[in-house]
């Protein structure tokens, strides 16, 4: 508790608050703009970061980033119909009904609430959990961080997107480009192709913004003329009392679902709001309201939503290991500060971890406090032309990655990989796997490396020791699990894709 | 037809890649992982072209002249002394045109300037990343 109070203490400066806002009001703007998600605009935001050289404020700064985005990704769900994000997937169902019923401002206030109620208690949860799990990590083996990749990669394959083939194809091309340059072990240079600027490997920073910048302009441009949108008017009443007394239970519901699921490797948000949303219909005594617009198939999803953010911040501070795109890129972040989370951090940084926790709690604030007064100006944001909006985005994402290496292969690089994710959004391939392939197979072969070492090279070392067993049992089972209800089946979606 | 002809240049990289990872595999610990991993894109890319089919939509006008304005962006970038600002302006202005049905020609012109002259000042001024000057006097 006295770490928590001194990351207050660290966060409640002028300057980190201002980061802090920064951190909400941009993610929230970006997360409105259809099509971008919080994993883009952090990666796009990296250089500027590394300018800044102030490991705190720039992660409190993409804290704020990453809660705004998801926020900012309801607004467009309601009152758009298009997710920009599959976690806001399912508050799309029942927010676009009830905005086109005139009930908009109440599905906003709804998510804006259910969100920081779920923020501030999973924020809460985060806080008891993190530092026993960080304890317990000290006792992690490179074969259990081994085994524990391994999960993370295959849950997230196997529970996001449509299909298992495609999820398994783009977490191979994932594991690919993680495999680029030079071998940290043996300094052997692998599918550099002669080029020698791909000694150092693809950075993350070029992989995302092809992937998602590039990749979703592209497939826009693809489809341009089929893209009737319609921004649903604002009304004037706002949640009445029956709204609350119908909303408090799937809010609580919402971050039961959100916090732990987020915290498993489970992929982050898509699986808890689909469940929440199921959950809801299920106890719901009005099924007759439901598809026309019931205020709790906003409430619980977006609690759900909201929550996991800081379940993911468990796996991602406590262990190093990313669940979801934009951990990864959270965790790329941290690596340009050459900080690298995992029980060291809790110990070298503890500073560093419980500043940005707090600074969660006060973004959750700010956020509330942001969103309902300025939903007019989100509106406006929403209505932005769009081929300014995507020539803007194209823009940006040659900055970004011409700003952090100043290399024009590396520019060329996410143009490429952008035609890659143009096909793969037109064959319904997800793009999650990629990224968590980039990040966690390199990280993957070096503990499995590492284990064989110190195991002389004895493959047992991976079925003797139980807790690695376990670990590598579940990752079976995530394969093997037998796929969810229609309905979640019908809207399943891939990380960062929407239509 | 479409899909059939994607999922078959996928796993034809994928033979390529492989063949590429036998050829380099020395024994020693660095050569297991290209083996595996792309080993595994032959097999699971083998899986996608049979089990997948069906016709592929795109229209291919806009993306490839986007891809080219792209290209040629960040080739005058690089090796020109035209510079940030009055690349990123004509880019814009072009890659808008190419996403529009008519042409808005006064909108798309104000947006340009004002992202490319504001992303300039604030990258080179403020946060201290040098971009192109060029030959424009700023």
């Amino acid at each position: 508790m006295s770490d928590l109070l001194g990351g207050f203490a660290d966060v409640l400066t002028v300057q980190n608050l201002l980061y802090a806002a920064i951190g909400v009001t941009i993610g929230t703007l970006v997360g409105v703009l259809p099509g971008i998600g919080p994993a883009l605009t952090i990666a796009l935001l990296l250089p500027v970061a590394l300018k800044l050289d102030d490991p705190t404020g720039t992660l409190i700064m993409f804290a704020g980033i990453y809660a705004g985005g998801m926020y900012g990704g309801s607004t467009t769900s309601i009152l758009l119909n298009t997710p920009g994000e599959s976690a806001s997937v399912a508050t799309s169902i029942e927010g676009y009904q009830m905005a086109l019923r005139g009930r908009a401002r109440a599905a906003l206030a709804t998510a804006a609430i259910g969100s920081f109620v779920a923020g501030t208690l999973s924020t809460i949860l985060l806080t008891f959990v993190a530092n026993p799990m960080a304890k317990l990590a000290v006792t992690f083996r490179a074969s259990d961080y081994f085994a524990l990749s391994v999960l993370a990669m295959v849950a997230v394959t196997a529970l996001v997107g449509s299909s298992l083939i495609r999820g398994l194809m783009s977490l191979t091309f994932g594991l690919f480009l993680g495999l680029i340059g030079i071998d940290s072990l043996t300094g052997q240079a692998r599918f550099t192709f002669g080029v020698p600027s791909l000694l150092d490997g693809v950075d993350i920073v070029v992989v995302i913004v092809g992937l998602f910048a590039i990749g979703e302009t592209l497939y826009i441009a693809s489809r341009l003329r089929e893209l009737p949108s319609q921004v649903a008017p604002l009304s004037k009443q706002g949640m009445t009392r029956d709204d609350w007394r119908r909303s408090w239970k799937p809010w609580l519901r919402g971050t039961a679902l959100g916090f732990p699921f987020g915290a498993l490797p489970s992929g982050g948000a898509e699986l808890p709001t689909f469940l929440s949303y199921l959950n809801e219909k299920r106890l719901s005594k009005r099924k007759e309201e439901w598809g026309k617009g019931a205020i709790e198939g906003v409430a619980g999803p977006e609690a759900a939503n909201n929550a996991s953010f800081s379940g993911v911040l468990v796996p991602l501070l406590t262990l190093g290991i990313p669940t979801s795109a934009t951990a990864a890129v959270m965790l790329a972040a941290f690596n340009y500060f050459d900080l690298s989370p995992g029980p060291q951090l809790f110990e070298k940084s503890s500073a560093l971890v419980w500043a940005l926790i707090a600074s969660l709690f006060i973004g959750n604030i700010m956020l509330l406090t942001l969103n309902l007064p300025m939903i007019r100006v989100w509106v406006k944001v929403l209505q932005i032309p769009r081929p300014v909006l995507y020539s803007g985005i194209l823009v940006f994402a040659t900055l970004g990655v011409y700003a952090v290496s100043g290399n024009i292969i590396d520019v060329l690089i996410a143009y490429a990989i952008g035609i890659i994710a143009m096909f793969m959004r037109h064959l319904e391939f997800p793009v999650a796997p990629v990224i968590l392939g980039v990040i966690l197979g390199p990280m993957m072969e070096t503990q499995f490396r590492r284990a064989m070492l110190l195991a002389d090279n004895d493959l047992s070392v991976f079925v003797t020791r139980p807790l690695t067993l376990t670990l590598l049992l579940l990752a079976v089972a995530a394969i093997g699990l037998p796929h969810l209800p229609k309905l979640f089946k019908r809207n399943r979606l891939a990380l960062g894709e929407d239509d | 037809m479409g899909v059939r002809i994607a999922g078959a240049v996928v796993l034809a990289v994928g033979i390529g890649l492989f063949v590429q990872a036998l050829t380099g595999a020395n024994g020693s610990g660095a050569s297991y992982a290209p083996l595996l991993i792309t080993g595994m894109w032959v097999v699971v890319a083998t899986l996608y072209l049979v089990k997948h089919s069906g016709p592929l939509q795109v229209r291919w006008r806009t993306p490839l002249l986007l891809l080219g304005v792209l290209v040629a962006y960040a080739v005058v970038l690089k090796y020109t002394v035209v510079g940030y600002v009055l690349a990123t302006f004509v880019f814009f202005v072009v890659a808008a045109r190419l996403m529009s049905t008519k042409p808005h020609w006064i909108r798309d012109l104000s947006v340009a300037i004002g992202l490319s002259l504001g992303i300039y000042l604030v990258f080179t001024k403020l946060l201290g990343i040098s971009l192109p000057a060029g030959v424009l006097p700023i």
